[in-house]
């Protein structure tokens, strides 16, 4: 039994005098190999003095990132730092980096907590999460003949809209209900009333929003909003509609299909085959044959099979489980910001007016998903 | 305490191995100054859906659950891929006992996704100008890489190609 891959990641911190601990990281693996050292001044845990060096890396231009290795210069330790680290040294200078700072990080609050420092209001073992492939682009395309078609505009960008349709964007995030958006509901509602839809939902991650909220919108918009949510499940990200119980943490997809039935909701299953950075599902031998059999594809009622942020190949593969499966399609911006609004949609024959209007909508199967985008 | 001996010293090694017919063992070992842990999850190809996990977590400090094979199957039917952390969290727990648990599930998974990066990764010629064209291609292939690290940031001679044509694409459309 072979190794196909081993990654080692080896750190130590030692004191370099009574007010400053010194960390030195190495990480290698079956493709990169690349060392961090910091400074950190002990009486707040403030990190300094950031250098950084590759030993083996990919791409002709890996060595840029070390132009952005001190971004983290100044964080204090102390504090939950995660999210930060990701931000700029995982995505302006590399993703590995901002792994193995973090796990320097995680020794440095260890040490700390075996000197028996005593530092306020630190979360000081916390072992912070590795970056992770999210990101994704949006393609339009031609689809297989047992799915509706995601209809495309002839339009530049999203200015037209088909004739004689009632367009919905069913998937979108506003901030603050969904940390991870970075516009807010109004700023959403503007734009997607300038695109030309009909009509938006707000998905906001295991999020409610309250019918009076959503009716003061409408009023004060004079556009229809509708209430979704988009439940973490352990099969994935669910859009769930005609259903407002609060949900926290993960539910298991069984169970949510249970309840959302039990009071005539809908559940559609979104971007099924959002995937990584470098490898799409065909390299790895994912058919819409084995795809199909996903356990998901069980308890959900349509499928998102054109989402505004995943690739080309991955709309594809959801479209074509969808017709293998025999499941209504749907599509969605998935807009965390105002420029994705709209960029898919989908098409309806008639208008709706309600959340009933749209459950009773989704469940007549009679709808096509529709790219808005220019791309 | 001399100053070249350190206080406190960390090991964790990642391997992922082939252990039958489509399906991996990705293990994280945990060494540190005050941690002894070790994590193994089996995953199946191509679905990439964990289908086993096992493993023992001793911490001078955190105390992990009582049954800990039985809390760690909770993730038993995920898969490895986009969305995952939220999920093996959500499923373990993020208190404190739990957090560098479900660290270790994420770099077992992480493992098996860098596994798979890798034999793409080795395709990439060696010369200059094939290394060029295939580390560029990733990107129109892939378009979440663009402006995802600094390689790939926009402006950087790697996405040079792919701006040009989406700008191409948005103008024609």
């Amino acid at each position: 039994m072979s190794s196909q891959f081993m990654r080692s990641k080896l750190i130590n911190v030692c004191r370099l005098d009574n007010n400053t601990l010194v960390v030195h990281g190495v990480l290698d693996d079956s493709i990169y190999s690349l060392e961090l050292d910091f400074k950190v001044e002990l009486a707040g845990l403030g990190c300094f003095d950031v250098e950084g060096r590759w030993l083996r890396w990919t791409t002709p231009e890996c060595p840029r990132s070390l132009e952005f290795i001190r971004l983290v210069e100044g964080l204090k330790l102390t504090d939950p730092v995660s999210e930060r680290v990701h931000k700029t040294l995982g995505r302006r200078s590399c993703r590995h980096y901002a792994n193995l700072f973090l796990e320097m990080v995680y020794a440095v609050r260890e040490t700390v907590r075996m000197l028996e420092l005593d530092l306020p209001g630190a979360a000081l073992s916390e072992p912070e999460p590795p970056a992770e492939a999210d990101e994704a682009g949006d393609e339009p395309e031609k689809v297989s003949s047992t799915v509706a078609s995601p209809e495309r505009t002839a339009s530049r960008g999203f200015s037209q809209k088909p004739a004689g349709g009632f367009i919905v964007d069913l998937h979108l995030h506003t901030a603050p209900a969904s940390p991870c958006a970075s516009d807010s509901v109004a700023e959403m509602i503007v734009v997607a009333k300038k695109r030309g839809l009909d009509g938006i939902c707000l998905t906001d991650h295991n999020y409610l929003w309250s019918e009076k909220e959503v009716q003061k919108l409408r009023e004060r918009h004079d556009f229809l909003i509708l209430r979704g949510n988009e439940v973490v499940t352990d099969q994935g990200d669910m859009l769930v509609f005609g259903f407002h119980e609060e949900i926290r943490g993960v539910v298991r997809l069984r169970d949510l299909k249970e309840q959302v039935a039990a009071r005539g909701g809908f559940i559609i299953a979104a971007h099924p085959f959002r995937g990584f950075l470098t490898f799409a599902a065909d390299d790895i031998g994912l058919t819409v044959e084995s795809a199909s059999r996903r356990e998901m594809f069980k308890w959900v009622d349509g499928v998102e099979v054109l989402n505004g942020r995943v690739t080309e190949n991955e709309n594809r593969l959801a479209r074509e489980v969808a017709a293998a499966l025999h499941l209504p399609a749907t599509g969605g911006s998935d807009a965390h910001q105002v420029s994705e609004v709209g960029r898919c949609a989908t098409l309806f024959p008639a208008p709706f007016h309600d959340e009933t209007g749209l459950v009773a909508a989704l469940r007549s199967g009679d709808y096509r998903p529709l790219s808005l985008s220019g791309d | 305490m001399p100053r070249n001996i350190p206080l406190f010293t960390f090991n964790r090694c990642t391997s992922v191995e082939v252990v039958g017919d489509n399906e991996l063992r990705s293990v994280c070992r945990l060494r540190d100054s005050v941690t002894d842990a070790e994590i193994a999850v089996n995953v199946r190809l191509p679905d990439l859906e964990i289908i086993g996990i096992s493993g023992y977590f001793h911490h001078d400090r955190l105390q992990p659950p009582a049954d800990l094979d039985a809390h760690l199957r909770r993730v038993v039917g995920v898969r490895v891929g986009s969305g995952m952390l939220k999920i093996i969290a959500g499923l373990l727990g993020e208190d404190e006992n739990c957090r560098q648990l479900v660290y270790m599930v994420e770099e077992c998974c992480h493992g098996v996704i860098l596994n798979l990066t890798r034999k793409v990764l080795l395709q990439a010629p060696d010369d200059e100008a094939g290394s060029f064209a295939f580390f560029s291609g990733l990107v129109k292939k892939s378009t979440r890489l663009y402006d995802r690290c600094a390689a790939y940031a926009a402006g950087s001679p790697l996405v040079r190609e792919f701006e040009a044509e989406k700008q191409e694409r948005e103008s024609s459309s």
